[in-house]
């Protein structure tokens, strides 16, 4: 159907680099390094999720970064403090969805623009946290790591769960009312009033529920290692919404999916080790992702173009 | 039919924008006069330091040409009605180009700077192209060229490559004192004047706010909006660059991570001066002012005994930025909202 | 049988302008009553009326026999009154099936969401109004019929008992209109009203039962199809007492200002249109709402380039493809849409009259206050505009100094071709004769006129010739002598011995 057409090339970029890296860069595909390289993106994907249903709203979030780092101090130290992670899971979302419900007040309740909202969100969540931990680490107690079981059992718990996540997430998307009432309102938030729809609240809730999935992906980040980074979340904002921008998901609302923007995610974390294999140095990276995030601001307004026409 | 009582409020309008500049004066005296008090004391020897002395009285005026350049740049993009997150990217860029151009080419200072300021202009004809000439919103474009540009500075540095050395000559633009000031506080002045002259006294800067208000309406009037529009982001450009060399010049260095964060305290500084983010109102005198605001916070917090004793002064003054751009946005916004639902019922 | 819709002495003005004075309108199950009149007879404020969009200052409204306080449009859409536009108010990034679930659907927000029970609804209703489009489909991808077609069998989904129709087969083809003339009976056999608004005589005739004529927001009397004619009809439509005294027209006209031969542009529809511009002379551009004057207007403003033709200015062939272009050329134009393009609402009075003449007042780009105050000075004096102030913002105006703002504007470019497009709509009738007179000088010192008007009267008043345009071709040219029937015949498409009267 052609009405895919978007998410269906974003598969077609991806096939097409995972079998240039099968030809040229066969190192990509041993198992070990493939599964860290998901288990470390798999948080990413969380809050890409969550990005998906503020964005296709009409919305932004740039703090998501922030949110992320704050949300996985605090599960840290509540662990660090002797919790167990599952109790420290539910806090981090539930800190996650306050700072979400905190953005979506002011962009819904006081119709300020997102951009602007989540800049200064941003840097005020981050300079907060920096000013109450001072870069310091947290450590964790053992038994935090991998949920105190093994790496591999830890890894493939995490990519199950994720797994099912997005499942769920789609399914919600598609089947329950109150996702349909998303689009309705990223499409056109008049028709959605006259229509009966609150768009006010649709739109609050797109915040909140990106807030609660960065906190569960930071919950998922915190158990990857013996210590908690606050800078870990430094610079996801951009990595989130350019895959979910390749994924298809068009930044003018009202349409995208959850599997677009799995596929934009994957083709975005494939770059990284093919700059490795392809012996281009790092730091090329946050170059290409700003050219992929033009590309496909680029793709999508030509194909607005066309069927404007 | 619009009544009286419409007629009022409209000239209520006007008058709040200036008052707003009035009130901004009196923020920025309460606030200068506050770390006066509290950050000044006499040390040891006898000999007064913090926020009262000139040198400090310098520094803030040495921090406020850079945000200051850049929330110039920022004004006309956004009376327009549109938005540049890639300001601070490109000066970074700017800078690392400079270092490159006068320490591995070998060229000129001058031939440098030159070259320099036009790469800037050139950066931002990436977004007057993409944003003016393809119609893309400006959110995600200067998101891209946000990452793209300090992408670029970080991969032309290898990530760790920093340029100092440079000429005494060079340096002087961001260190020493011509006529009293700091050098680099008369650029400031040339461009502020220049661009105070372009929004408030050319036909071209009537139009900024005519395409900010209303960009169908710019178009029935005749005036060409696709080309005043690239036009804002380029000059954007330009500007960043400039601003690049201070930059360089104050530090001494050219590294990949110049002003990283600014691009939020140039848009706080342009919306805290009285310009609606939504395009059409706004000054360059309010701009300044909101750059005055910020800088003298930034400034002045590193003086304040608490938060010297507590190292902060850099999130201190990130946080309390971050909450002045909101106040102000919801400040502006909160009597609309309330003359709407007095309209509806 | 019941009575749907009973309206019984609605008034509604806005500001100054009356736009419906006292109308009884009245509609019963299984009937088509089809409402005709001309632009701004009041049409759309009975219909906004209807579907609770505007409250009415005066009158009472009975819905099934039941009168009601206020009406809502969440109260019209639950009594079951639909309302089908000519712009299609779908969501178009969704499918078919989406939209019509959301119409039909209870908006409690964690219900499970059933596609296939969607998919088979959507089906069920598009095949019961005989559109052959798949649910799946994406609304923006429709053509506007299809789209039409949607709404229509979201109405009929929605269990809506009177379905209002605002010119529903402006765009249609032949094929097209039969099918829509198809599910209109289908509609009435079912026992729904049906108001159906339309400029063609010839579906009303073979569509309506009853057809209720409006004229200057009156009811000028409803009447069985059967007992009416055509000329009856438009007879109904423009007659009225002559209140009015337009300035007379002194000029002779001179050399040719403007000459365009053969102009089309695709995109707006608009093809074969020829016509000739005198200096000197105002000619009226008269038409139906939708029959491409506004088109015309912005293809010779250089909004909407011309595809096809030729276009003379001055005796010199040239091609228009900006508004600065046609600036260059001394055309100046007066759009439709005062409050979007017409002025900056925002902005004060002064500034927005030397907008346009920006080149002639601030040579080198360099504004000049004192210039600007004289100059808007003059225009408020000569235009007499009543502002506080010329900084002013336009916004605080009432809407006939708006327009007057929007007329010094172009006025201040010193134009050799004025475009005005309908210049005295939602004015007050003192700036009315103001604008006529002001017209009327205009044309005098010299320069071309093109009157854009949906207000029959003001055509014939005002202008040297009558350029009647119908279906985006200028069909007829009559002279200035002719009488409100012969305009509306011509543009209505019918054919009417001349000479006939109109009272």
């Amino acid at each position: 159907m052609s009405r895919y057409s978007r998410e269906l090339s974003v598969l077609a970029v991806l096939a097409a680099m995972l079998l240039a890296l099968g030809v040229w860069a066969p190192g990509f595909y041993r198992l070990q390094p493939l599964l860290s390289l998901a288990t470390r993106e798999a948080p990413v994907l969380v809050v890409a999720c969550g990005m998906v249903l503020v964005v296709i709203a009409r919305q932004i979030d740039i703090s998501v970064g922030s949110q992320f780092s704050i949300c996985s101090v605090a599960g840290g130290l509540l662990a660090a403090a002797g919790w167990p992670m599952v109790l420290v899971v539910p806090a981090s979302v539930a800190i996650g969805a306050m700072l979400g419900m905190l953005n979506g007040a002011l962009v819904a309740g006081l119709g300020l623009p997102s951009i602007v909202v989540t800049l200064a969100m941003l840097v005020t969540l981050r300079q907060g946290l920096n000013l109450f931990r001072q870069g310091e680490f947290v450590t964790l107690p053992d038994g935090v790591q991998w949920f105190g079981l093994s790496q591999s059992v830890g890894q493939a718990l995490i990519l199950a769960a994720t797994g099912v996540l997005v499942i769920v997430l789609a399914a919600a998307l598609r089947h329950v009312a109150l996702g349909r009432q998303i689009y309705a309102v990223g499409s056109d938030a008049e028709a959605s009033r006259l229509a009966g729809i609150r768009p006010r609240w649709v739109t609050f809730f797109a915040f909140a529920a990106l807030g609660a999935l960065t906190g569960l992906a930071a919950a998922m980040n915190v158990v990857q290692s013996p210590q908690v980074q606050p800078l870990s979340g430094n610079g996801m904002e951009l990595k989130v919404i350019a895959a979910v921008v390749v994924g298809g998901v068009a930044i003018s609302g009202g349409r995208g999916t959850l599997w677009g923007a799995t596929a934009g995610l994957m083709v975005l974390a494939c770059i990284s080790p093919a700059l490795v294999h392809l012996h281009i140095e790092a730091y090329w990276e946050k170059a290409i992702q700003g050219a992929v995030i033009l590309l496909a601001a680029i793709a999508e307004g030509l194909r607005r173009r066309r069927s404007d026409a | 039919m619009k009544t009286p009582q419409t007629l009022e409020r409209s000239h209520g309008w006007r008058k709040w924008l200036l008052r707003h500049e009035t009130l901004l004066l009196v923020v920025l005296v309460l606030e200068w006069s506050l770390f006066y008090y509290f950050g000044t004391s006499v040390n040891r020897r006898g000999m007064t330091v913090g926020f009262g002395t000139l040198d400090r009285q310098f520094d803030i005026l040495r921090h406020s040409c850079e945000i200051g350049l850049l929330a110039l740049a920022l004004t006309p993009v956004i009376l327009a009605g549109g938005i540049d997150l890639s300001v601070a990217s490109l000066l970074g860029l700017c800078a690392v180009i400079f270092g490159q151009l006068t320490h591995d080419l070998g060229l000129s200072l001058s031939i440098a700077a030159g070259a320099t300021v036009a790469l800037g202009a050139l950066a931002g004809g990436l977004n007057a192209t993409l944003i003016a000439g393809l119609r893309l919103p400006p959110l995600i474009v200067t998101l891209g060229t946000y990452s793209l540009f300090r992408g670029l500075a970080e991969a032309l540095t290898r990530g760790a490559v920093t340029y100092s050395d440079f000429a005494p000559r060079f340096l002087s633009l961001g260190q020493d004192r011509w006529l009293a000031l700091p050098v680099q506080a008369w650029v400031f002045f040339a461009v502020a004047a220049g661009m105070w002259m372009l929004v408030h006294r050319t036909v071209a800067g009537r139009s900024f706010r005519v395409i900010g208000f209303s960009p169908e309406g710019a178009r029935f009037a005749g005036l060409p909006v696709t080309r005043n529009l690239a036009g804002v982001y380029v000059l954007a450009g330009a500007i960043a660059a400039i601003a690049a060399l201070i930059y360089t010049a104050r530090l001494g260095q050219a590294k990949a991570d110049a002003a990283i964060g600014y691009e939020l305290f140039a848009i706080a500084a342009v919306v805290l001066g009285g310009t609606s983010i939504f395009g059409g109102r706004g000054s360059v005198t309010g701009t300044l002012l909101g750059v005055a605001v910020i800088a003298v916070l930034k400034n002045g917090l590193a003086t304040l005994p608490v938060v010297i004793r507590l190292n902060a002064a850099e999130e201190i003054s990130g946080m309390l930025t971050g909450f002045l751009l909101l106040a102000a946005l919801a400040g502006s916004t909160i009597p609309k909202l309330v003359s709407a639902r007095r309209n509806r019922s | 049988m019941p009575l749907l819709l009973a309206f019984h002495a609605i008034r509604k003005s806005f500001g100054a302008v009356r736009a419906l004075r006292g109308v009884d309108f009245e509609l019963r199950a299984g009937e088509v009553h089809a409402l005709l009149g001309e632009n701004g007879a009041g049409k759309s404020t009975l219909i906004k009326v209807a579907t609770g969009a505007h409250a009415p200052d005066e009158g009472s409204i009975a819905i099934a026999g039941e009168t009601l306080s206020a009406l809502t449009p969440a109260l019209a859409r639950r009594l079951g009154i639909a309302c089908i536009y000519q712009q299609p108010a779908l969501f178009p990034d969704l499918t078919v099936a989406e939209n019509l679930a959301l119409r039909l659907e209870p908006v409690r927000p964690f219900r499970r969401v059933d596609w296939r029970q969607r998919t088979r609804t959507a089906e069920a209703l598009l095949s019961r109004v005989g559109a052959a489009i798949a649910p799946e489909t994406e609304v923006k991808r429709l053509s506007m019929p299809e789209q039409q077609l949607v709404e229509i069998a979201g109405a009929v989904g929605a269990g809506a008992r009177i379905v209002i129709m605002d010119e529903p087969t402006a765009s249609l083809t032949r094929r097209e209109q039969e099918r829509l003339f198809g599910i209109v009976r289908s509609l009435r056999k079912d026992g729904v009203g049906v108001i159906y608004i339309s400029h063609r005589l010839e579906e009303i005739f073979a569509l309506a039962d009853r057809v209720t004529v409006l004229r200057d927001g009156a009811s000028a009397g409803t009447f069985p199809v059967g007992e009416m004619d055509e000329p009856g009809l438009i007879r109904s439509m423009v007659g009225r007492e002559v209140s009015h005294l337009y300035p007379p027209s002194h000029s002779t006209p001179g050399t040719v200002a403007l000459k365009i031969e053969g102009v089309g542009c695709k995109a707006g529809g608009i093809s074969e249109v020829s016509l000739t511009l005198r200096a000197g002379e105002v000619v009226g551009l008269a038409g139906l709402v939708g029959a491409g004057r506004t088109q015309l207007a912005r293809i010779l403003f250089g909004v909407t380039p011309a595809d096809a033709g030729s276009i003379e200015v001055g005796g010199r062939a040239v091609t228009i493809r900006s508004p600065q272009e046609a600036m260059q050329l001394g055309i100046a134009y007066v759009p439709e849409d005062r409050r979007r393009h017409g002025v900056v609402l925002e902005m004060p009075v002064a500034q927005n009259i030397t907008l346009a003449a920006r080149r002639r007042l601030f040579p080198g780009g360099w504004l000049r206050f004192g210039r600007e105050r004289r100059e808007a000075g003059e225009f408020v004096r000569r235009l007499a505009i009543k502002t506080a102030s010329v900084d002013a913002p336009v916004g605080s105006l009432s809407g006939g100094n708006q327009q007057k703002v929007a007329l010094a504007r172009w006025l201040a470019t010193n134009p050799r071709i004025l475009i005005l497009d309908e210049p005295t709509q939602g004015v007050d009738v003192g700036a009315k004769s103001e604008i006529h007179a002001l017209i009327r000088q205009f044309a005098a010192s010299g320069q071309a006129v093109l009157l854009i008007s949906s207000d029959l009267p003001e055509i014939l008043g005002m202008s040297d010739r009558i350029a009647v345009m119908r279906g985006g071709r200028l069909v007829e040219i009559l002279p200035g002598g002719s009488t409100a029937p012969q305009v509306m015949s011509a543009a209505l498409g019918q054919t009417l011995a001349k000479g006939k009267d109109a009272e």
